[in-house]
């Protein structure tokens, strides 16, 4: 090998680019939204995929990208500081500088979808990759059938994109509800976890032409595909997007490993008849 | 393939040249009565004739803390690539471990080319050798293919047992290499006899189940109860990991000069038995239990691997058996007890 062939001489694949804060505020007391931008040039993202955002000295992490492609310009995130390095991330300011390196991975098809119903599950921070998708999905509304969004939360304070969810809410082309799993008296919606909305909506889902979307936490995914199996989805209908430590992005480091798959190259989105077999999937 | 003939001094002569000159030479020495890889001052300090060493040679392909970017603190324009600067020779690594490192250049190049691997790779000569003594738990020869350590090796020593080597050349790197020795070429007689003692040293284990018939073996043992009987004695120190020829697992880590003028981003090993290597974001743990990483392990090393390039994540060196201190970690064990137990529920 290697004599020859060239191959060190390719460029790093660990070198990030800069990347500027355009604006930044929170979202909660442990979720803080970015607008970013790259010097003249789009991300060139998907909606579901992801970045390797780092600061020099501090350390890199990965975060899904939360804006649609059809945004121009800039795009968002969603960090929740769990850590040294996500902790750094909160305390950027408009104006600084960091690193970013990607996208990466799988992304939701819209295209395929062309013509279906779509059905959003987003729970708590699951929301943020999802938005990627039903932002699309809105801006292309034609190219689809009815919509359905599906948000969760555990409690009032965790609740994200709160204006956003207000503009959904309002919007007569998609269906939108909403629920907390414990409730407070400030709350007047909907209690009880997500799949308690599923009966709201059923007698207007049509299962054979529906995509079901999926992203929360770990423990929501299994629950949520019981009842749509029970509605008739067929796994190949429905889209999940697994969280996974995706360290170095290009399918090298080891950490998402899902048995032999890597997330960061064949995920984060899954048809769930993709992943069915892998036993450390779900 | 060319092939030359070289006495044992005439050959230690040369690494002398070697050792004294620019190039960073590795081989294998004695240490306390056992063998290791290391940087040789001395010709004199070269072993040919191990039976296997504590580490693998992979620190010298994929050091356990290599610089990839250097930068001013802070300012992601300042990022700069960092590469291997000095060339490198690796005298004496079995069959074994020259599939282990062919693996390696495939794992590093495959879909996205890691120029820094590939850089050091490079800048590397291996010179590989047949064993000449048994290795205590080596099974190289149920996991690799005879022709597999020729895809990452420059040249092999034969020993020829009369106090010469007969050497294979397999690249012009390798011919480059040996030109300045006094290797001439061999004899038809000694071309046979070298082919023969490359066998000459059997290993000492031998896997009931093909390397092609080890995929299948594994569908479906997944949630077998000897992953929970193993698991049980598991420390989860990552032994079996440091010492094995091919794991490559790595995470990133940032550190910063004391000057705090400029700092490294590293790549550094990494483990899948270790307990925290699967946290995401916010603690949870995908693979919380040791039996779920020898699991992921094993079928690593005997599975994933060979299915994702074509090549074995395990060379049957059987280092992590003398590693493991409470004797869970080696394959040939593993796969007994899963053969033992579909035998007992049949």
């Amino acid at each position: 090998m290697c004599e020859g062939c060239g191959c060190h001489e390719h460029e790093s694949i660990y070198m990030p680019e800069p990347l500027t804060v355009v604006q930044t505020h929170p979202m909660t007391e442990r979720d803080r939204f970015f607008e970013f931008k790259l010097n003249g040039k789009d991300l060139g993202h998907k909606p579901g995929q992801f970045a390797e955002i780092s600061i020099p000295g501090i350390g890199e992490a990965p975060i899904s990208v939360s804006s649609s492609p059809t945004k121009k310009g800039s795009f968002e995130m969603v960090i929740r500081k769990v850590g040294k390095v996500t902790a750094a991330f909160h305390d950027l300011k408009p104006g600084d500088t960091l690193g970013v390196r990607g996208p990466f991975g799988t992304h939701f098809p819209m295209d395929e979808f062309k013509g279906k119903d779509l059905l959003f599950f987003g729970a708590g921070i699951g929301l943020v990759p999802l938005r990627s998708a039903i932002n699309y999905a809105l801006d292309n509304r034609s190219d689809y059938g009815k919509i359905f969004l599906l948000c969760g939360f555990t409690d009032i304070s965790q609740r994200l994109f709160i204006d956003e969810m207000e503009s959904w809410k309002k919007n007569p082309s998609l269906e939108f509800l909403e629920t907390i799993d414990r409730g407070s008296p400030q709350w007047k919606g909907n209690t009880g976890v997500i799949t308690t909305l599923i009966p709201k909506i059923k007698d207007r889902l049509s299962p054979r032409n529906t995509k079901a979307f999926i992203v929360g936490p770990p423990v929501m995914y299994k629950f949520v595909i019981l009842e749509l199996r029970n509605m008739g989805f067929r796994d190949a209908d429905v889209i999940v997007s697994l969280e996974r430590r995706m360290k170095c992005g290009v399918g090298k480091c080891g950490h998402c490993q899902i048995d032999g798959v890597y997330v960061c190259q064949e995920g984060p989105v899954f048809t769930l008849d993709g992943i069915a077999h892998l036993v450390e999937a779900l | 393939m060319e092939l030359l003939q070289i006495s044992k001094k005439e050959l230690l002569e040369f690494v002398g040249t070697l050792v004294s000159g620019p190039l960073d030479v590795f081989g294998v020495v004695a240490h306390d009565g056992r063998f290791a890889y290391d940087k040789l001052d001395s010709a004199a300090n070269l072993r040919l004739d191990f039976d296997e060493t504590l580490y693998s040679p992979k620190q010298y392909l994929f050091p356990p803390k290599d610089p990839v970017l250097s930068y001013t603190p802070g300012d992601a324009a300042s990022c700069a690539p960092v590469y291997a600067e000095k060339d490198q020779a690796i005298i004496g690594v079995h069959p074994g471990d020259m599939a282990a490192i062919a693996m390696l250049d495939k794992a590093f190049t495959e879909n996205k080319i890691d120029a820094h691997y590939c850089t050091r790779r490079e800048k590397t000569t291996l010179v590989g050798i047949y064993p000449t003594k048994p290795g205590k738990y080596r099974f190289t020869s149920s996991m690799i293919k005879p022709e597999e350590p020729y895809l990452a090796a420059d040249a092999f020593l034969i020993d020829m047992g009369d106090d010469s080597y007969t050497i294979e050349i397999v690249t012009d790197r390798g011919k480059e290499f040996f030109s300045a020795s006094a290797a001439k070429p061999a004899t038809a007689d000694g071309k046979a006899k070298a082919e023969k003692m490359k066998t000459a040293v059997k290993d000492t284990v031998t896997l009931k189940i093909k390397r092609e018939d080890l995929p299948p073996f594994l569908d479906g043992k997944e949630r077998h109860p000897v992953w929970e009987t193993r698991g049980a004695k598991c420390f989860s120190c990552g032994s079996c990991v440091t010492v094995c020829p091919t794991c490559y697992c790595f995470d990133m880590l940032d550190e910063l000069d004391l000057s705090f003028d400029y700092g490294l981003r590293f790549r550094t090993w990494d483990a899948c038995v270790l307990e925290p290597f699967a946290v995401c974001a916010g603690g949870h743990n995908f693979r919380t239990k040791a039996a779920d990483r020898i699991r992921h392990r094993l079928y690593r090393k005997q599975k994933y691997l060979l299915e994702k390039l074509g090549l074995a994540g395990c060379v049957g060196c059987g280092r992590c058996k003398t590693a493991c201190v409470p004797d869970i970690a080696f394959p040939p064990d593993i796969d007994d007890d899963l053969l033992r137990k579909e035998a007992h529920h049949v």
